[in-house]
């Protein structure tokens, strides 16, 4: 087996207590060095966005800036910094199109999806474009449990969140419609999750048409942020 | 898209992305199979497993860099029609060969002609690229579409501006990864080796340069490229000044014709590599210092504004190195290349334009590189990353000028290693032959 990131060959073998424990033995994908380079968030944490938050406020700007505009707020949780380590991961895994190495990642976002126990999960979609070109939706391919795909893009043209600038990002139109054959959910919670969360405006304009079906309450989930 | 970006090319194009051109071939990109998927690009296997995209698609890993073939994609190709019409004089290079190169030289275009498969075996140094100019331009000038491709993208950086003067009017395009200019087609093409995958019976006559250099040594989808590249009748040239030994085996089987020249432009023989023990270097290296040998060393070039090549091992050496190199003389100026360095080339062309002393490195600068009048160590010589070629391809980045075709090869070893005395008795053999050479010549 070898580092899926640097191609190094992995030396790894499982511990006794993997061997002890109930369920599949997970094998790393990749290597020490690679790991090393990427950052979880530490607490405390923002409720809103999920990033560091130092000085015991209740709400970073940017989060407290979307619950005066809206007058109501997600509660959204990142795993990961979006630093360089992450940036190089997601341009191989989105751009170049590397579907394997959704590996890296699936596990943990998958147990982080789960551990929120919400009645639904609805995976942020991608364009019909996308799909044809790209072959995979880059959020689905992370997760490896039941979905609910609620959402559907509106078919325009598109611009993708990451070529545009703050306030170009913020100032985007509502891209999604619910999907024809969503029922009510009424009183159900519902986890929607994304790759990147960086103003939240694809996630809160997911979040606004859930609300508007009915949900009880709307969480976020994304790897980086 | 114009119909010329197809000419000998296997485009990539996303079905979503369809254009109608008239008379475009539109291939498959992969061959799907009961437990594994080929990529036909690379020719190379993967899983299904591995391979796998949502809803039954496939895609392979082998050759992202290039861009992602997949089964939602096709290939787009036209036959390579040929329309050149050379501009007169093709060759406009001024220099003269030696009786020897001419020889050669006269050998190759021969073989060119007939479009053979041959292999061009010339000690580091013999001035490989002018023994081909003439071979080369006689193929322009039958119209022929001719490529050089090298697995080093700093050989191709090299080539390009000699071949531009060399054949100032005949336009030359240069292929890299590195490259943002977009492809435009050439009679003459300049190119790495992983470049190669996107042609398709595109070139009369294909020259490789340091067939034995990583990654193409040892790269089965290189290989397959090379073969893909060339037309069916196509002639394939391959230079090397260490051929390994499966190269030397399809001599043996008499696959590939050979040609041979031990001694270099100027002459001379190829400075011989002296061995100094240095044991425990690295020890004395993680505590800032140099061994007593070295030191001495560095201390005589500092002093006679001599510059040098410094060789190590492992990226992880460069910086000890120069940390050491710094606190024993804090006016000599180095700087340090490595393979992933962001300012590589910048550093190179620092080099070469005289602005530093030294240039600390790795096994990246072993080959196709010039640096008039130099003096090289290599730190470490015994460890297991130089293999025997890459180390006379090392020893021979001295004394490569006219005016001082001699130079200093020091290795220092914790041990003689089966690599060192390989690398030793290779240059003391192709010396013999030279010396044998030159003996022949001057009776004649």
């Amino acid at each position: 087996m070898k580092c899926l990131l640097c191609n190094h060959q992995l030396h790894w073998q499982p511990r006794l207590s993997q061997w002890l424990r109930w369920g599949p033995i997970s094998e790393p994908v990749i290597c020490k060095t690679c790991q090393q380079g990427f950052h979880h968030y530490q607490p405390p944490f923002c409720p809103g966005c999920g990033r560091h938050l130092e000085g015991g406020k209740e709400y970073c700007a940017d989060c407290a800036a979307w619950r005066k505009r809206l007058g109501w707020g997600l509660t959204h949780r990142c795993l990961y910094c979006y630093d360089d380590a992450m940036k190089e991961w997601m341009h191989r895994y989105k751009f170049d199109g590397d579907y394997l190495l959704r590996r890296v990642f699936c596990g943990e976002l998958t147990a982080a999806a789960l551990q929120l126990g919400a009645d639904c999960i609805v995976p942020v979609p991608v364009t019909a474009t996308t799909m044809a070109t790209r072959g995979f939706n880059q959020v689905t391919g992370l997760l490896n449990c039941r979905l609910s795909p609620l959402l559907v893009t509106i078919s325009r043209g598109k611009q993708a969140q990451s070529t545009k600038n703050r306030q170009e990002r913020l100032a985007t139109s509502q891209p999604f419609q619910l999907a024809s054959t969503t029922s009510s959910l009424a009183a159900k919670r519902v986890l929607v999750v994304d790759d990147v969360y960086t103003t939240g405006r694809t996630i809160y304009h997911a979040a606004a048409l859930l609300r508007a079906a009915g949900a009880r309450e709307v969480l976020g989930l994304s790897l980086a942020g | 898209m114009k119909a010329s970006d197809f000419y000998g090319r296997r485009v990539l194009i996303n079905a979503a992305h369809h254009e109608e051109l008239a008379g475009v071939q539109r291939l498959p990109t992969m061959e799907v199979g009961r437990h594994y998927v080929r990529c036909l690009r690379c020719n190379q296997l993967s899983e299904r497993r591995v391979a796998a995209l949502p809803h039954q698609q496939f895609y392979c890993r082998h050759c992202l860099q290039l861009g992602r073939v997949s089964t939602l994609d096709q290939f787009y190709h036209l036959p390579e029609p040929n329309q050149f019409q050379p501009v007169v004089p093709v060759l406009t290079w001024q220099g003269q060969l030696s009786a020897l190169q001419a020889r050669i030289s006269a050998e190759v275009a021969r073989g060119m002609r007939a479009h053979e498969h041959r292999l061009l075996w010339a000690v580091t140094g013999a001035g490989k690229t002018e023994m081909i100019f003439a071979g080369i331009a006689a193929a322009l000038q039958r119209g022929e579409r001719v490529g050089v491709a090298s697995p080093r993208v700093d050989v191709c950086l090299e080539l390009f501006p000699r071949f531009q003067k060399a054949f100032a009017n005949i336009p030359i395009a240069l292929l890299h990864g590195r490259n943002p200019a977009p492809y435009a087609y050439r009679q003459l093409t300049i190119c790495t080796t992983h470049q190669l995958l996107r042609f398709y019976h595109a070139f009369d006559n294909l020259i490789v340069d340091e067939v034995d250099a990583f990654p193409y040594a040892s790269n089965e989808a290189l290989i397959f490229a090379t073969r893909q590249a060339i037309k069916p009748s196509g002639g394939l040239l391959l230079m090397t000044a260490t051929p390994g030994p499966a190269l030397m085996q399809r001599v043996r089987h008499h696959e590939l014709a050979v040609s041979y020249l031990p001694l270099r432009y100027h002459g001379c023989l190829l400075p011989q590599i002296r061995t100094k023990l240095t044991i425990g270097w690295r020890e004395r290296l993680g505590k800032g210092r140099l061994p007593g040998t070295v030191a001495r060393q560095v201390q005589d070039w500092q002093a006679s504004g001599q510059r040098f090549l410094f060789f190590v091992p492992h990226v992880a050496d460069l910086r000890p190195v120069q940390v050491a190199l710094g606190k024993h003389w804090p006016t000599l100026s180095t700087l340090t290349v490595y393979a992933a360095d962001p300012k590589r080339l910048e550093k190179v062309s620092a080099m070469r334009e005289g602005k530093v002393q030294a240039l600390i490195t790795t096994t990246i600068m072993e080959r196709g590189v010039t640096f008039p009048g130099i003096d090289l160590g290599v730190l470490g010589a015994d460890d297991p990353v130089f293999s025997a070629s890459a180390l006379v391809q090392i020893a021979g980045r001295v004394g490569r000028s006219k005016k001082r075709p001699t130079g200093k090869v020091i290795f220092w070893v914790d041990s003689i290693s089966r690599t060192v005395l390989a690398a030793k008795r290779q240059i003391a053999l192709m010396n013999r032959k030279g010396q044998k050479l030159r003996h022949e010549v001057s009776i004649v």
